[in-house]
Order: C-alpha cells, then sequence, then structure tokens
C-alpha cells in the first residue's frame, strides 16, 4: 500500500468488496454503540481515511497479544486494517533490527510528531529498568520519549493496561502500567490476556472515523466493548437464575452445560466483550468451552487467589488467624470479668471492715 | 484496590476478626463473673436436660401469653425462618460458608431463596415500624435498637439489588453487600444482635434454675 | 371455730402509725449513688451478666405484667424496671464497660429516686414475665437487685423500713414478739388445741408469721390441728417463729440473713427432721430455695410448705379428712413464690380434690398465674394502694371466668390483698386458706 493511497482504495485493491466493507463498518457501529446513521459516517471517514501512522512498543510481554492479533483468523477486514495503517515500528513482526530498527522508529516519530498512534504491550519494569532493554534503551526511557510525541496512546493486554502477570505478586520487577508512567496523554487500556482482536481494530476504526479517542470507563477501557460484564451477557444466566451449577468439571451439570460459578467462574465482576464478539470469528469462549472466566481483563486478576475460588469464597484470611482473634477475645474476656469480681470483693471487704 | 477487592479481602478478614474477637470476649467476660454454687436441695436432679429444654421451650410462649403477643410471635418467627433461609441456603452463600467451614451443603433455587429475602425484608421494616410506634417498644427502645435492625437491613437489601443486578454495577453491589455485612459483623458483638449468641447460655441457665424448682421453664 | 383477729380496718391503722412514725432517710446524694452502686456490685454475678446482655428490647415482658396491662403505662414495662441496673452493669462490670461508658448515662440520685415508684410500686416480683420472656431471662431477679441498690440508698417506702428496723432490732413485726405467741398459743389450748411452744427437741418445727397472729389467728389453729392429727412431733419457737422475711422483701441484705440465721440456727439447736413453712409465699422462696446459699452450708433438714406437707400426709393416708359430697367448687389462687418460684402447684389442686371439691382454674393458672397484686409486702405500702387495686380487676375477673363459689390460696400475703380488693370493689365470693380450709374437713 502507497502512503498517499486511501483505506478504501487500499481494501478495494486487496478484493474486499463494497457490501463486505460496510458490513464490517455497520458492525463497528453497533460495537461502538452508535446510532445506525453513523455507519454512513464510518464509512466515509474509513474510505477517505489516510493512513495513519502507529509505533508499537512491546515491552515485558509474552507475544500473545501480537499473536492474537496477528494470527487470529484468516484474512479479514480487521486484518487488513492492520494492513491498512503504517506500522513504521513493531519490535516483534519488522524485518529490520538492531540500529536500523531504532533509527526507523526515531525516523517516524520525527515525521508524524503529535499525530501518531503509540501501542504499547507489556508492562514496565521500574524496580531496575535494565530489566528490560531494546538496543541498550530501558523501557521506561523509551516510553517515556515515545509518548510525549504522540496523539494518543493504546495500552494493550492486561501488562501495558493494568500491570499484568508481570506485575503479579512479588513483581520482582518492579512491573507498573502504561498509565502509572505517562501523564497528560489519551491512554486507551485494551485489557485481556489477551484482549479481543476485533476490540483493537474497533478503537483504530472509531480514531479513524472521528479523530478522537472513544468513550472510556473507569478503568480507561472503550465502554462500548467493556461496558457490560460477561455475567450479564452469559448464555449460560438461566442456570445461574434457577440454581443449576456444575459441581466438578466433569459432572452431570458440567455436561449439561449449566452455570460455572460455583467452579469460580468470575463473570459477574469481568467486563469485557467475550460473551458477546467471541473469539476465533466468533466460535466460542472460555465459559461456553467449559471453563470459567479468570478475569483476565482486570487489574490483579492474577492476585485474587484461585481461579477456582468462587467469588463468594472471600478471602477471608486464615482458620489460624480466627482462632488467634477467638483466643483474644477469650483472654480479654476472662481478664476483665477478673478484674470486675476483684472490685467487687474489694468493695465487700470494705463493707465488713 | 478496588472496592470489591477491599470489601472480600482485608475488609472481610478485619470484619471477622473483630466479630469473633468481640462475641468471645462479651460471652466469656459475661459467664465469668461466674455465680455462687446454689447449696438448695434441688426438687430435681437432671439440671441438664431441664436446661437443654428451655432452648427448645422458649421458642414457644405458654398458652395463657399467645393471645397478648400473637403478632410479635407471628413476625417474629418469619422474620427468623426467612432470615435463616435466605442467608444459609443461597448458593453463593454457601460457597462462602464452605470456604470457612470447609464443608457445604445442598442449596435452594434462587427464586426461593429471593421470595425469602424479599419476606425477611419486608418483616424488618414491618417490624422497625412498630419499634417507633408501639408505646412500649418506642420508650424502651435506644439507639442500639435501631442500629442493630439497620445494618441487618441494609445487607438485606444490597443482597437483594446485587443478585437482581439493579441499581449499579454488579461489582459494586456485590462490594456493597459484603461491606454491609461486615458492618453488621463488626456491630454485632458490641450491641443486641448479640443475642443471636445468648440465647443458649440465658436459655440454658434460665432451664436449670426453674429446673431445679421443679417448675418448667 | 373463730379466733379473735384484727379486723382489716384497724390492720391498716396499725400500718398509718408505723407510716407516721418515720421520718425520711436523710442522705447526699453523693452518698446514695455510692451506695446504690456498691449493693448493685454485690448482687451483681455470672447469671445477671447474661441475662442483662442477652435482653432483646422485644417488650414482651410488658404484656405478662399485670401493672403494665392494667395501666397500659409503658413505664411499667419490666425491662424498664430494671433498665437502672443494666446501665450500672454495662457502666461498671460488663466486658465491655469501655465501650459502654462512652454513651452509657451514669446513675444519678434523681434517677434512684424515680425508679422507686417503679420497682416498689409498680412491680410485686411476681415473676410472670421471666416466664414470658423468649430469652428466658430472669427479669424479676433483676428489678430485685434493683430494691437492693435504692434500699441501700434510702429511697424505700417508710413502712418496709419501719418494719425491717423493728425485725432487725426487736426481732418482731407489728410489735407481733414471744409474748403475742405465747398469748395466742395458750387461747388456743384453751380451745383444746394443743400448740407444743419451745419444746427442746422435736422433729418438726413449724413457722408462723405475725400476720397470721394478728389477722388469721384460725390459720396458725389450723396448721396446729393438721399436725396434731397427723400425729406429728413438732414445735413452734417463740423466738424464731417469723416466717416473714423483710429484708428480703425491702432489699436488705444484713437483716435478711439474719432473719434466716435465727430460724437456721434454732432449727439445729431443735435437732429437726423438717422445717414445716406456713401459708407465705416468699417465706417458701427465702428457706427452701435462698436459706442454704445465703448461709453457705448445705442444710441438713428438709424445708417443705404446707400444701406440700398436707398433700403428702394425705397420700401416706396418716391425715382423716371427711370428703364434701355437695359438689363445691374452689378455685386456687397460685401464690407466685410457691408456684412458679417454688414449683409447688399441684399438691394443692390434689389437696383440694382429695377433700372432695371441684378444682376450678382461672385462666391463666399455675406458672402462669396472675398475681394477686400485691406480692413482696406491697400489702402494707400505702403509695401503691390504687394501682394494686387496678391489678385486682385482672384477677377478679380471672375469677369470675372460673366461677368457683370460693377462692383458696396457699398465702397470707396473697390473701390479704384479696380480701382488700374484694372489699373495695364490693367482691361477694369468699377468700380463704388452704389450711383452713383442710382443717375445717379434718375427721376427729
Amino acid at each position: 500500500m502507497r502512503k498517499d493511497q486511501t483505506l478504501g482504495e487500499y481494501l478495494q485493491s486487496q478484493g474486499v468488496s463494497r457490501r463486505g466493507f460496510l458490513k464490517f463498518c455497520s458492525a463497528t457501529a453497533s460495537l461502538m454503540a452508535l446510532p445506525p446513521s453513523a455507519v454512513a459516517q464510518v464509512a466515509e471517514a474509513l474510505a477517505t481515511a489516510r493512513r495513519p501512522s502507529v509505533i508499537w512498543l512491546s515491552f515485558q510481554e509474552c507475544t500473545g497479544c501480537t499473536e492474537s492479533l496477528t494470527r487470529s483468523h484468516a484474512p479479514t477486514v480487521e486484518s487488513l486494517i492492520f494492513d491498512a495503517i503504517s506500522l513504521d515500528y513493531h519490535h516483534t513482526l519488522q524485518a529490520a533490527s538492531g540500529h536500523g530498527a531504532e533509527a526507523a522508529r526515531e525516523a517516524a516519530m520525527e515525521e508524524n510528531e503529535g499525530e501518531y498512534i503509540l501501542v504499547v504491550d507489556g508492562s514496565i519494569p521500574v524496580g531496575n529498568k535494565a530489566y528490560s532493554t531494546i538496543a541498550g534503551i530501558s523501557n521506561y526511557d523509551m516510553l517515556v520519549e515515545a509518548a510525549s510525541k504522540a496523539f494518543a496512546i493504546v495500552a494493550v493486554g492486561t501488562c501495558a493496561a493494568f500491570g499484568g502477570i508481570p506485575h503479579a505478586n512479588p513483581n520482582p520487577t518492579g512491573a507498573v502500567s502504561v498509565s502509572d508512567i505517562v501523564t497528560g496523554k489519551p491512554i486507551i487500556n485494551v485489557s485481556g490476556c489477551p484482549p479481543i482482536p476485533v476490540v483493537i481494530t474497533g478503537v483504530l476504526a472509531h480514531f479513524l472515523t472521528f479523530g478522537t479517542i472513544p468513550e472510556l470507563d473507569a478503568q480507561g477501557r472503550p465502554a462500548a466493548f467493556f461496558g457490560q460484564n460477561i455475567h450479564d451477557r452469559c448464555y449460560r444466566r438461566p442456570f445461574y437464575e434457577r440454581g443449576q451449577f456444575a459441581e466438578t468439571f466433569d459432572d452431570e451439570g458440567a455436561r449439561k452445560g449449566w452455570c460455572l460459578y460455583k467452579l469460580g467462574c468470575k463473570g459477574p465482576t469481568t467486563y469485557n466483550a467475550c460473551a458477546t464478539l467471541k473469539w476465533n470469528a466468533g466460535t466460542s469462549f472460555p465459559i461456553q468451552s467449559g471453563h470459567g472466566c479468570i478475569g483476565c481483563s482486570e487489574p490483579n486478576f492474577w492476585d485474587k487467589g484461585s481461579f477456582y475460588n468462587p467469588i463468594s469464597a472471600g478471602m477471608w484470611g486464615s482458620r489460624d488467624a480466627l482462632l488467634g482473634a477467638a483466643a483474644a477475645g477469650a483472654a480479654l474476656g476472662v481478664g476483665s470479668a477478673i478484674a470486675a469480681r476483684a472490685r467487687k470483693k474489694k468493695a465487700q471487704a470494705a463493707e465488713e471492715a | 484496590m478496588t472496592l470489591l477487592e477491599f470489601a472480600s479481602g482485608p475488609g472481610l478478614q478485619w470484619a471477622l476478626w473483630i466479630f469473633v474477637f468481640g462475641v468471645v470476649w462479651r460471652l466469656i467476660g459475661a459467664l465469668f463473673l461466674l455465680a455462687r454454687k446454689d447449696l438448695s436441695k434441688p426438687r430435681r436432679h437432671n439440671s441438664v436436660a431441664a436446661g437443654l429444654g428451655a432452648i427448645w421451650s422458649r421458642s414457644t410462649p405458654a398458652h395463657a401469653f399467645e393471645k397478648r403477643i400473637l403478632f410479635q410471635h407471628v413476625t417474629g418467627y418469619a422474620w427468623h425462618f426467612a432470615l435463616f433461609i435466605s442467608v444459609l441456603f443461597f448458593a453463593p452463600h454457601i460457597l462462602f460458608f464452605e470456604s470457612v467451614l470447609g464443608f457445604g451443603w445442598p442449596h435452594l433455587p434462587n427464586t426461593i431463596v429471593m421470595v425469602t429475602a424479599i419476606i425477611a425484608t419486608a418483616v424488618l421494616i414491618t417490624l422497625l415500624i412498630r419499634r417507633a410506634t408501639h408505646p412500649v417498644q418506642r420508650f424502651i427502645s435506644n439507639a442500639d435498637d435501631y442500629i442493630s435492625i439497620v445494618v441487618v437491613l441494609i445487607p438485606l437489601v444490597t443482597g437483594i439489588l446485587a443478585f437482581a443486578h439493579v441499581g449499579g454495577r454488579y461489582e459494586t453491589l456485590l462490594a456493597l453487600h459484603l461491606l454491609s455485612v461486615e458492618v453488621m459483623l463488626i456491630w454485632f458483638p458490641f450491641g443486641k444482635l448479640m443475642h443471636a449468641i445468648m440465647t443458649m447460655p440465658a436459655r440454658y441457665q434460665a432451664g436449670t434454675a426453674f429446673g431445679r424448682r421443679g417448675v418448667k421453664a | 371455730m373463730s379466733n379473735e383477729a384484727m379486723s382489716l380496718q384497724d390492720f391498716r391503722g396499725l400500718l398509718e402509725k408505723l407510716r407516721a412514725g418515720i421520718a425520711p432517710r436523710e442522705m447526699s446524694d453523693e452518698e446514695r449513688v455510692r451506695r446504690a452502686k456498691k449493693a448493685f456490685m454485690q448482687k451483681l454475678n455470672g447469671h445477671r451478666a447474661v441475662d442483662l446482655d442477652s435482653c432483646l428490647q422485644c417488650g414482651m415482658c410488658a404484656e405478662a405484667c399485670h401493672f403494665y396491662e392494667a395501666t397500659q403505662n409503658e413505664t411499667y414495662a419490666p425491662v424498664y424496671k430494671f433498665r437502672l441496673l443494666r446501665r450500672f452493669y454495662r457502666r461498671e462490670m460488663s466486658p465491655m464497660r469501655w465501650f459502654y461508658r462512652v454513651f452509657t448515662p451514669d446513675i444519678t440520685a434523681e434517677d434512684l429516686q424515680n425508679w422507686q415508684h417503679l420497682v416498689y410500686d409498680a412491680c410485686t416480683g411476681c415473676g410472670r414475665c421471666d416466664m414470658i420472656c423468649p430469652m428466658g431471662i430472669k427479669i424479676s431477679a433483676s428489678i430485685r437487685v434493683v430494691r437492693h441498690g435504692l434500699a441501700a440508698a434510702g429511697f424505700v417506702p417508710p413502712e418496709m423500713r419501719v418494719l425491717r428496723n423493728e425485725q432487725r432490732d426487736q426481732n418482731t413485726l407489728f410489735g407481733v414478739g414471744a409474748e403475742q405467741l405465747k398469748a395466742l398459743a395458750a387461747r388456743l389450748g384453751e380451745q383444746g388445741i394443743d400448740v407444743p411452744l419451745d419444746r427442746e427437741q422435736a422433729d418438726v418445727m413449724l413457722l408462723t408469721t405475725a400476720v397470721e397472729v394478728l389477722l388469721f389467728p384460725d390459720a396458725l389453729a389450723a396448721n396446729a390441728r393438721i399436725l396434731n392429727s397427723a400425729g406429728a412431733d413438732w414445735t413452734i419457737q417463740s423466738d424464731a417463729f417469723e416466717a416473714t422475711n423483710i429484708g428480703i422483701i425491702s432489699g436488705d441484705d444484713p437483716t435478711m440473713k439474719l432473719a434466716i440465721r435465727r430460724i437456721v440456727d434454732k432449727a439445729k439447736a431443735c435437732g429437726i427432721k423438717t422445717l414445716l413453712l406456713p401459708e407465705s409465699g416468699h417465706a417458701y422462696q427465702t428457706m427452701r430455695w435462698e436459706a442454704a446459699t445465703e448461709m453457705n452450708e448445705s442444710l441438713s433438714f428438709e424445708i417443705v410448705s404446707m400444701p406440700e406437707f398436707i398433700a403428702s400426709e394425705i397420700k401416706a393416708n396418716r391425715l382423716n379428712l371427711k370428703r364434701q359430697s355437695n359438689g363445691a367448687s374452689v378455685t386456687y389462687h397460685d401464690p407466685c413464690r410457691l408456684s412458679r418460684k417454688g414449683g409447688v402447684t399441684q399438691q394443692p389442686r390434689d389437696v383440694l380434690e382429695a377433700l372432695g371439691m371441684e378444682v376450678r382454674e382461672t385462666p391463666s393458672n399455675r406458672r402462669e398465674n396472675y398475681c394477686c397484686g400485691s406480692g413482696c409486702g406491697e400489702f402494707v405500702m400505702q403509695s401503691s394502694a390504687n394501682l394494686r387495686q387496678k391489678a385486682f380487676e385482672i384477677k377478679k375477673g380471672e375469677f369470675e371466668e372460673a366461677g368457683a363459689d370460693t377462692v383458696v390460696t396457699g398465702c397470707a400475703n396473697c390473701r390479704i390483698n384479696l380480701l382488700i380488693g374484694a372489699e373495695k370493689s364490693g367482691w361477694q365470693t369468699p377468700v380463704t386458706s388452704l389450711v383452713e380450709t383442710v382443717a375445717a374437713n379434718l375427721a376427729d
């Protein structure tokens, strides 16, 4: 794709029909909770959009997010949208390496200063910045520099959005999220481990259409995708209402597809679009394949106890601590009674004297 | 730390610690004031049976009183049964108890529990209104009486809202439900909710005292 | 048989004289509060603590109280009558006293004064509330502790103070002592009723009361006749005959212990096997259930009330009775301290049935029986006269529902109050005592 080609022209040249393109636009519009009248606007904007420059930084990550996005499914409009952006720097994907690659990044930053979108996956170590470096530059320094000239930042994946697994207790590298470091720039958190691919493209489509960032929830996530919890949209919800639960992963209830609440499903407290968009081109999502939601799009999901502990089990501490509280109560009770009885005896003695 | 994380983590821990600590403190502190040994010759010797008998018999008032306390009797039973079913037979609650006690028990369908929870709430509100209006109850009531009703009422209401997903995001409602339960747990040993624990020793000692004299407690 | 007895009218005159003869107790407010607190502290133990910590404030106890029922005055709710003690407990003795003290007001002399009406005039200590409490709280026991505190603080009805002083200092009550008893015994002897006074050794020691000597000499005569008829080896002691214990009624520990001690020492000196109590509810409660603990010793003799004694004598065929065949009906009024506080409910009914009488129960009976309206010595107090009369109306309604020819009771205190109440409200049904009813039917 040439730099001066519009997205519409590019898609047409790649064999995407007008009908297919509009279908994508209306799906994107509805995902982003825009009115039907906005479909034409989305289509118009996307068709005429110039390729925006995107710089993609990968820090402490497992490449799962990139894998999720690039290998999600065979050529679709979503993947083509990725082809349509000017991905000027992607550490994992690009052919160039070493100083050549860094030179490309610096050139792109200069050329598109204040206009490019910075995508980050992975968390940033601040305990000792040397834990993760690229071409001798620490993640921290690279992020601060790249963010300062970006239009907006998309934190892809739970690591970039909330610190993720590197941030989990005991957090040996002192890993933090993008928003812990960058201030003064719009940050869109697209959390998930990994995030749903269409959510990324939806956010980019929104940006291409309106030139702004979408409405965000309290966690800085696009409200259109993260506005509802899995439990509310789960097809197994009626079983919850009726009190029909799978007790183990291979019992009758599990085979009948009953609610996985008792097996630790975090659906009620997890906000993501899995239950509606699903994965692998809308094929399935974890609950549908028989495993409870682990809440991967929520902050600190790794530190909320076992994935298999029911939500209501609570982290009530240990039985020993409760016994300790009981022992302390007993000691205070006995002590207060002895003191009261001593006063009583003293009063009696004074009476008799 | 989110509200729910606080409510289901440190909030819950502290509330349980204070609850256990306070209950044991108050119970042991009262019992340990001790009493002189009764040296009179008992009319009946099996005081343990008499004590245990009273734990049961005080749930059923004597015939002569029934007419005058019918309202309190009926609402008292309705309240406690509805509360116990709602607390003890709701699947998510059982999972919580199982995590503390190490064993669980069968649950009731959520819809039934919802009905009992609504009954419990309605009865409790009725009792609150009665306390504020009945001449004797209004006169003898102090802050504890109202606080104790309110701290039980709020977990019921937030529980129903969280179940029905009405009035806020689920984890917010769940957190409020947990927090209100924690407030209740913390208040429990200091106020008259403690009666739930004291019932046994109080009735038992009445049973042994009356039993000694050959009177049905 | 009719012995010369003082009329109720004259008895009221006597009480009037007692009342006039004593000035209110002077004491500084600080001293009153200090004394009350000390008394509260001494009487509070684990049992009271569990009770005070259990209260739900449900107010059901009011529904069991005849004074509340008669007046609908919410301050008469039994739970409120011991509120003062609970305040003290919470501030000074409770395991959580450091917490409660912050918002529980301290006791003032004014509080003490206010509570005098509640625990003396508006409570007979009958313990009906104890039977309704869903928590099993012995409400009357806590109210009794409040009486102790008020007594120590000098807030005692004047009649009770006079009588307490008299019993403590003179060993007499209403001026009745050894001389008066000897005179009555001599009178009875003239009628052919042997009253073995002051024997050195005996199996059975009978007590009586100044009230019997003054108002109901026939009751003493009946007791003597029953004992003689049963062939008992018995005595009555002129210096330790008084079963009434003003100490326990007024809430004064030293007097209570002194009165018990006089009897126990005498009983031991006479080597008795059985201490026989006359028709006095609180004497039964005191001697049968509290004396041993108060004296801190296990007593070597049995302590038996007249209804129990008569019932067992009938069972053993030692009493010859005439069975009535005219179908006379009676209602037995259970004295609180004999029934729900004493465990004697079946024996008096057995006795009446053995006499061939039809026993008709009031709607509330036995452990749930309504108080006569003046238990715990209330009949001596002028301050509660109107309240007592209102409560009596409830009792009257119960009796009318039972519809028996005669009301029989086993306590002189109940008897006086029922007679006074009947007189004031023009109620005609005769009220008599169990022992007199039995004595009247002895086959000679």
